[in-house]
């Protein structure tokens, strides 16, 4: 009896409880949305607009002017090339060698497994300045060991070898984490069929993996994507800059035109708001895999 | 002793001053085609301009064309992006691949780099321009180590008081009868009294306050302490260093609030749109008024910041020079020289002026006689002054001006209380400089 | 047991040909050899580096320093304690109410309160943005003509108020922009988590009379122990590695010193220097701490 009266109140409670909360979490989340809207109003404005009639003001036109004149005079198009042209190769290589390594250490016991992992481990953790002064010495000397002193230095080549070298550990750590909870039979049936370790990887352990692959590819393309650092300091060409690094430039070429510096920025940041709309759920995962499974 | 810069204002300082007031009457001898030899140039050549703004860039285009329209050679131009992070990263990207051919700056700046390897060797260049290269800016952009040069100069400015006529008239104010401290008080006053900003600042980028500084500290101190203080021979600490730094404070309370939010370009916009009254800075951005209206550009004026300690009046000025210099790693290193001689050259100049440059040449057939009026003002205020300097952070060691310069002045400009502590940390810093290599 | 092991030794040295033998060795090899060579190396070369004078041209330029650097930075750079403040600040900032805010958020949402999915989009977008984009669209807000000037009333460009500039409040302002960011983060990593605690434990919980405090004290929190922990690394690791959201607000300039910033403007800005081997000797040291303690707790029944 006074079970169930107190489960009513209870509900009744969390009711009550639940109202006040939606209503603040929603107030929360419109304040939250403010900045991302306010910079998308300003990049519909003309500049002129704005300057003759002030922020506030009605505006007299609104239109995607800024985002044609944009792609016209900021190259946004190729920088966004560059940014893919980066990020692709960076993830796939990064998920092949991430899922070579993990393979390795979960499915065969050598004794320097773990230190592997943690080598692996904390080298994604170190802070990318640490790195920085002799890695640019090294493509330097390595590039004029071929003849070549743009192998490495200010070409993709060496932008991607940088984030793979850096990102594997993250890839190794959560692909492990997830073969660990991959049966350990699958992997001794194939041993006792004669499976060739190459086999081994490629038709039964890659295949199993397409969960934690897809997330990791989703949640790594962004991550690439934005990354700033490496791209400041070892990419010299304006043409061959990724967006993320040519909008500081940007920033300080057209820092009088908001309006149109506005739509520079909108346009930087579409691929990865539609990345993570159509893919939230790969990308979720993604960040909890390494978490949750751990 | 080993922190030691040797400055080679020495004999710049005399030079340069005839330059600068013979120029005024030298009438330009005829247009003799620039004496480089064709027969060592070949291949196309890169060409960085130390800019991302377009009137900078449009005339570096005009160089790369009028180069190409005369020796056949293509040049191939592109903007070095932000200014700041271009200079930031010299030393990696002349380690790297770059341009063949890049606008620089004359002294430690280049200087520093040419020891290191990374500049090619200019002398050749500079004898081939024969008189065309007043003595004065050879001594200039001599290197004092080896003796050579490793940058063509092609335009100086003088750093001085800006402000817009119109503006001081509707104020009622006359700038150019500034002759005491007490004068150029009142004259802060009564432009801020009439809701403009008195001293318009803008020192994000960390140098512009430098100008200022040294400006005050050659009005006080003099020319030789100055130069003492960036060397090393002269301390932070010292009772005259704090009293630049106190005079400096006077000047806070009529900046605009967001200095440090704003580079120089926030300042020059600032007097464009005609929010301030006077402005401290060098010269070369008057293009980008003539680049708005002819009407803007003949209501700029300069003048010389006033006299404050009467033993050295207004007897010291900033008046960089700028330049090319070739990078030596460059993919074509000749190409690149003779490109850069070209530029120096009267041709060249002729080019830039032709799209629109309002620099003061370096060049001494430019026919001065010509110069528009706010060219022979700033000529005049250069003139008037008896030492020359580079700017504090081309007379100063980089690792000096740089990181420990500049943040402590936007520290003081933050907290002039603070001078104090800010001087002891600067002499620190000093003192704990490694030697020079 | 023995036996076992060994047999299943023997099998697998069998298993072993000579194709195998290579196939691991490229394995194991060429990725190790790619984040060895590109990552440990150098980071190995800087520290000893920061034990020297060197202006990072010319190879044999480079002289024994001894300490000189870190005493430099210890007893003759004041920036060094201003950026270590900062990024303290940053760090107990994110510890304090950032992060919790994150979880609090992430507490609600879970309560399956209507339209949810939308509430953690909203809060999630913003950490899908670079910090590049992110540094840009906080200007529109706060910088001259912005829409926070506006608000406060000064609508004109000339008239505007310094916010990042004004040392009284522009700690909390880069912090609260930070936060912007990381409280999403955290959320949805919280969220995640929370989805795979049965929710009839936190209602049998409240059922018996406990306070919403203590369920999530007793229940809830001890049940997400593997979120915890990455949710603690991440923020300090964040906090210390600050670096891409200044650069864009602040150039190198001083603004608001923090520790990646020193690193770079002494290791790259023209006035190249061991100086900045040294402060990114010291940044590695204090992430070293979060970093072996996050190794610990993750691989403890690896080492077991």
């Amino acid at each position: 009896m006074s079970g169930i009266v107190q489960d009513k109140k209870y509900r009744d409670r969390q009711k009550r409880k639940d109202f006040f909360i939606t209503v603040f979490i929603a107030i929360f989340a419109f304040v939250w949305m403010v900045p991302l809207l306010w910079t998308f109003w300003t990049s519909l404005r003309p500049y002129s607009d704005v300057i003759q009639n002030g922020v506030f003001s009605k505006p007299s036109t609104l239109n995607f002017q800024n985002y044609i004149t944009a792609y016209d005079r900021m190259d946004i198009w190729e920088y966004l090339t560059n940014s893919f042209i980066v990020a692709i190769p960076t993830v796939i290589l990064t998920l092949f060698f991430g899922s070579l390594m993990a393979f390795v250490v979960t499915r065969y016991s050598f004794k320097f497994n773990l230190y592997l992992l943690l080598l692996f481990t904390a080298g994604n953790l170190l802070p990318v300045q640490l790195v920085y002064a002799p890695l640019f010495k090294m493509y330097i000397w390595i590039g004029d060991l071929v003849g070549n002193r743009n192998l490495l230095y200010d070409s993709f080549t060496g932008l991607i070898l940088v984030h793979v070298a850096l990102q594997m550990g993250f890839a190794t750590f959560v692909m492990s984490s997830y073969m660990k909870t991959i049966p350990k039979e699958i992997s001794e049936s194939a041993l006792l069929d004669g499976a060739s370790v190459f086999r081994h990887y490629w038709n039964v352990i890659l295949p199993l993996l397409r969960p934690p692959l897809a997330a990791l590819s989703v949640l790594m393309t962004t991550w690439i994507y934005n990354e700033f650092f490496w791209a400041i300091v070892l990419i010299k060409s304006d043409n061959k800059r990724p967006i993320t690094s040519a909008l500081g430039r940007l920033q300080g070429e057209f820092v009088t035109d908001f309006n149109l510096l506005a739509a520079g920025a909108i346009m930087a940041a579409l691929p990865t708001l539609l990345i993570f709309f159509i893919l939230k759920r790969q990308f979720v995962s993604g960040l909890t895999l390494g978490s949750t499974k751990g | 002793m080993s922190n030691e810069v040797t400055e080679n204002g020495v004999s710049r300082r005399t030079v340069l001053k005839g330059a600068a007031l013979g120029g005024l009457g030298l009438v330009g001898g005829g247009t003799l085609l620039s004496s480089c030899g064709d027969d060592k140039a070949t291949g196309p050549v890169t060409f960085t301009a130390r800019t991302n703004d377009e009137t900078g860039l449009k005339i570096a285009q005009a160089l790369a064309d009028a180069y190409k329209a005369e020796t056949g050679i293509d040049v191939t131009m592109q903007g070095s992006g932000d200014t700041n992070a271009f200079q930031d990263g010299i030393s990696q990207y002349l380690q790297g691949t770059p341009d063949d051919v890049f606008q620089w700056m004359a002294g430690f700046r280049t200087n520093f780099r040419a020891d290191q390897g990374l500049l090619a060797d200019l002398s050749e260049n500079i004898k081939n321009l024969g008189d065309q290269m007043p003595e004065g800016f050879i001594s200039g952009a001599t290197n004092p180590s080896d003796g050579k040069q490793y940058i063509i100069p092609t335009t100086w400015y003088p750093w001085g008081l800006h402000y817009r006529k119109s503006t001081m008239k509707e104020l009622g104010l006359d700038p150019e009868n500034i002759a005491t401290w007490d004068d150029f008080m009142k004259l802060l006053e009564g432009t801020q009294k009439k809701g403009l900003i008195g001293y318009a600042m803008g020192d994000k980028g960390g140098w512009e306050a430098m100008g200022t500084f040294s400006i005050l500290n050659v009005r006080i101190n003099g020319y030789d302490y100055h130069i003492d203080l960036l060397n090393g021979r002269k301390k932070w600490t010292d009772q005259a260093t704090i009293d630049v730094f106190n005079q400096f404070a006077l000047l806070i309370p009529y900046m605009n609030k967001n200095f440090l939010d704003i580079s120089w370009d926030g300042m020059r916009d600032l007097l464009l749109a005609k929010k301030c009254g006077a402005m401290m800075m060098g010269s070369w951005w008057a293009n980008d008024f003539k680049a708005k209206s002819q009407e803007d550009y003949d209501d700029l004026w300069i003048v010389p910041f006033p006299e404050i300690n009467p033993a050295y009046g207004r007897d010291s000025i900033d008046a960089p020079v700028d330049g090319v210099s070739v990078a030596a790693n460059g993919a074509n290193v000749e190409g690149g020289k003779q490109f850069a001689e070209w530029i120096g050259s009267e041709a060249g100049m002729l080019a830039a002026q032709a799209a629109g440059d309002t620099s003061l040449y370096a060049n001494s057939r430019l026919d001065t006689s010509e110069y528009d009026a706010f060219n022979k003002q700033k000529l005049a205020v250069i003139g008037e002054a008896k030492n020359v300097m580079n700017f504090l952070d081309r007379d100063c060691r980089n690792d000096f001006a740089g990181t420990i310069v500049g943040p402590a002045i936007q520290n003081f400009l933050k907290a002039p209380k603070d001078v104090n502590k800010i001087v002891d940390g600067m002499q620190e810093a000093w003192d704990a400089l490694p030697p020079l290599e | 047991m023995t036996t076992t092991a060994a047999s299943k030794k023997t099998r697998r040295r069998r298993a072993f040909s000579r194709g195998d033998r290579f196939t691991l060795a490229m394995f194991l090899g060429v990725p190790t050899f790619l984040h060895v060579v590109w990552v440990w190396i150098p980071a190995i070369a800087t520290i000893g580096l920061s034990f020297t004078y060197w202006n990072g041209v010319s190879l044999s330029n480079i002289r024994w320093a001894g300490l000189a650097n870190y005493d430099t930075i210890f007893t003759a750079s004041p920036q060094f304690y201003d950026a270590l403040r900062n990024n303290t600040y940053w760090l107990l900032w994110f510890t304090l109410i950032a992060t919790p805010l994150g979880v609090l958020l992430a507490y609600q949402i879970d309560r399956k309160i209507r339209g949810s999915k939308i509430y953690e989009s909203v809060y999630y977008i913003p950490v899908v943005l670079s910090l590049a984009v992110i540094g840009i669209i906080w200007k529109f807000m706060l910088g001259p003509g912005g829409l926070v000037q506006a608000l406060l009333g000064y609508p004109e460009i000339e008239r505007a108020i310094p916010i990042f500039s004004n040392y009284d409040i522009n700690t909390y302002v880069i912090l609260g922009i930070a936060s912007w960011r990381h409280i999403g983060y955290i959320m949805l990593l919280y969220l995640a988590g929370l989805k795979s605690v049965d929710p009839s434990l936190r209602e049998a919980a409240a059922i018996d009379g406990a306070t919403e405090w203590q369920t999530f004290r007793k229940v809830v929190f001890p049940a997400m122990k593997p979120v915890n922990t990455i949710i603690i690394v991440i923020t300090v690791i964040e906090s210390l590695r600050a670096f891409d959201l200044i650069y864009i607000i602040y150039g190198t300039s001083t603004g608001w010193p923090i520790l990646g910033m020193l690193v770079f403007v002494n290791i790259y800005g023209q006035a190249a220097s061991m100086l900045g081997a040294a402060y990114a000797v010291i940044l590695f040291l204090l992430s070293i701490i979060p970093i072996v303690f996050y190794l610990r707790t993750v691989f403890r029944d690896d080492v077991a």
